[in-house]
């Protein structure tokens, strides 16, 4: 079994009876050879069930934000039911039931999938993006630009960051979805960069780094071939998890109202409409978007524990 | 230690200082203000409006350079009212009053004037605060000693049925929209089984008068079982609604500490030596699983605070957290900046208590 990291050092000394070649040994080692460390995660990952049903129903969640809008029963500008007091209970032709307006709640929840996936999706991979390279440049540097960029992202961690984000969200987001990614993910790269930081600190001191070094691999190599493909493994972990927790914040923003436009149908914006709704017992109005929040940040969060379990097996309890 | 408390408690007024100027900028670089309220209101007159405007450094329709001196007048290093950094004595408008500087500003302890209440910040800010402290110590004490139950007995019957049905309600409960639960609480046990009251602190046909005023408390001593009675009875759902989603990630956090104690070998030498199992149990391993506990316990303030906005806007408590969403709806600039302030300085503050406690009960941590 060889780690790609030892096989670029052997690349890098021109030793090419390390590399394996597919002219040598028998098949099984070859095999064995060629299993790289991503290929092993893949394995432990298969191997955690929950993970993989987390996975089947996200990417049918996926699945139904893409497709949904096209097989849903009504077009989401329609009023299918009678403007009733209170809307109509779930019944077969309302599968969910339906609103004050008389709109269909099931096309509702369906029609906000992509909008909610949407804005986990960008806001967590913005996020991610600044934090890789913010920590990747003071775990890398070191000394006065270490202690700079550190101290901006304790700046990011020393205010309730709910606090913030609504202030940028009030203040900026005007019901944009564009906004709300970019305050989402210009306020919460810190965790990302702090975590990619540590990761450098530690991993800039073990052997393979130190062998590498050895051999005259360029600093600028050494970060990006060495070190920052090890340390990548916990920073997926962590995006997956704030990536739900970034459902859960728009549909939050959005229940406040200040969030996407009260006119696009989203989960958290079904779930405002619901405010009044609830004193009357209407309780489908908030019930079936809350569900869908629920079930899509339950599947992200059993990918985020194989994830964990998968690139980080040393942490395993 | 007292060295490390003062170099950390220094640290902590540059990062307080940024985060005031990042929310004051935030808030005022962008459009539209409270003062459009003065524009459509015909009872007061433009001279009015500048008079009160230039109290509080504001302008209308400011570029980047108001807006510095705002936050000057704001901070109480700008004089408002002479339009300078002197202050109406010829001195530094940052000095004390009594050196010679001014009288507005953070500085000189006037925290500004909520716009929409026309109140002073700080009388608004602390009115609300009983609330928001009683919530959050009553949903703090029931969640930490559930998850430490829970979690503790989950480690030690690792696998068990009750460990399993743990786990799966640590998962649903932490994947569950705090304020979705609340609204399904709501839905349940107020509207449907009528069992709790949804809204406010206090029932409004017995309520005294605001609650913890001084009106308040004579009547509480009045009759103590009565008004204290109601107010328990208020605080049952939104104090279930923190405790589910908070006990759920706190007691796998427990288990996973006291399983890492479990398998020490000091564990193993106290079973070698012949010690009962609750003595190993609760004298070797759970003392030193509490120790990140300290931490995580004292870090949790912050995640307190987002949990006040979230229940008290859905449970209509007058709490901090409603009366931001209220400055919120308002774009009441002093009012935000005052709450925005405290929470970043009990943040720090409670990060310092949690490496303080850390390290007086681990021998072993040494700051220097």
């Amino acid at each position: 079994m060889t780690l790609p990291i030892q096989s670029s050092v052997a690349a890098e000394t021109g030793n090419p009876s390390i590399e394996p070649g597919p002219q040598e040994g028998v098949d099984v080692e070859v095999s064995l050879e060629s299993l790289s460390q991503w290929q092993l995660a893949l394995r432990r990952f298969l191997r955690h069930r929950m993970a993989l049903v987390g996975l089947a129903v996200f990417s049918a969640i996926i699945l139904i934000a893409i497709i949904g809008p096209i097989v849903a029963p009504y077009n989401p500008l329609d009023i299918p039911g009678a403007r009733l007091e209170g809307g109509d209970p779930p019944s077969l032709q309302h599968l969910f039931g339906t609103d004050d307006a008389g709109r269909d709640v099931f096309t509702n929840v369906i029609n906000g999938a992509h909008i909610s996936l949407a804005v986990g999706l960008f806001s967590t991979l913005i996020a991610g993006i600044i934090g890789v390279i913010v920590g990747a440049i003071a775990g890398a540097a070191g000394g006065f630009t270490d202690n700079l960029l550190m101290r901006i992202v304790d700046v990011t961690f020393a205010v309730p960051l709910l606090f913030l984000i609504l202030v940028a969200a009030v203040f900026f987001g005007q019901g944009s979805m564009i906004a709300l990614i970019l305050v989402f993910g210009l306020l919460q790269w810190g965790l990302i960069a702090r975590l990619v930081r540590a990761q450098f600190l530690s991993l800039r001191e073990t052997d393979f780094v130190e062998a590498a070094r050895a051999v005259g691999v360029s600093n600028l190599r050494i970060t990006f071939r060495h070190i920052l493909p090890n340390a990548l493994g916990p920073v997926i972990v962590v995006l997956t998890l704030l990536m739900a927790s970034n459902i859960v914040l728009e549909a939050f923003v959005s229940f406040l109202n200040f969030g996407i436009a009260p006119t696009e149908a989203t989960w958290g914006n079904a779930l405002s409409n619901s405010q009044g709704a609830m004193e009357d017992g209407n309780w489908w109005w908030a019930f079936f978007p809350g569900m869908a929040i629920a079930l899509t940040v339950i599947s992200i969060n059993f990918i985020g524990d194989g994830l964990h379990d998968a690139l980080d097996p040393r942490a395993r309890l | 230690m007292t060295q490390y408390i003062i170099r950390r408690l220094l640290q902590a007024i540059p990062v307080v200082f940024l985060i005031s100027v990042i929310c004051f900028f935030l808030m005022l670089l962008a459009p539209g203000g409270p003062q459009a309220q003065f524009n459509q209101n015909r009872f007061v007159t433009q001279e009015q409006v500048t008079v009160w405007l230039q109290h509080w450094c504001l302008v209308r329709n400011p570029g980047p350079l108001d807006i510095l001196r705002e936050y000057g007048g704001w901070l109480g290093v700008w004089n408002c009212q002479g339009g300078s950094l002197l202050s109406a004595h010829g001195m530094p408008n940052f000095l004390p009053a009594f050196l010679g500087g001014g009288d507005n500003g953070m500085l000189h302890g006037d925290w500004g004037i909520s716009i929409y209440l026309n109140q002073p910040v700080l009388t608004v800010i602390l009115g609300r605060l009983p609330v928001t402290l009683l919530l959050m110590t009553t949903a703090w004490i029931i969640w930490l000693t559930l998850a430490l139950i829970l979690g503790v007995i989950a480690a030690v019957r690792r696998y068990s049925l009750f460990d399993q049905s743990v786990t799966l309600f640590s998962y649903t409960f932490y994947s569950l929209p705090t304020f979705w639960l609340g609204l399904m609480l709501i839905e349940v046990f107020a509207v449907s089984l009528h069992w709790f009251p949804s809204q406010l602190i206090e029932s409004p046909r017995i309520s005294p008068g605001p609650f913890a005023s001084a009106i308040w408390w004579q009547a509480f001593w009045t009759n103590p079982g009565l008004y204290g009675w109601d107010v328990a009875m208020h605080l049952v759902l939104p104090v279930t609604t923190l405790v589910a989603v908070s006990v759920a990630g706190d007691s796998r956090f427990v288990r996973s500490a006291m399983l890492e104690s479990l398998n020490q070998d000091y564990v193993r030498t106290a079973r070698a030596k012949g010690l009962g199992e609750g003595r190993v149990i609760f004298r070797h391993a759970f003392r030193n699983a509490l120790l990140p506990l300290i931490t995580n316990g004292a870090l949790e303030v912050a995640f307190l605070f987002s949990g006040a906005i979230v229940t008290e806007t859905i449970f209509s408590l007058q709490g901090m957290g409603y009366l931001f969403y209220q400055g919120l709806l308002a774009h009441d600039y002093f009012l935000l900046m005052g709450i925005v302030l405290i929470g970043s300085i009990l943040v720090v503050f409670f990060n310092l208590v949690a490496d303080v406690a850390y390290a007086v009960a681990d021998p072993r941590i040494r700051y220097n």
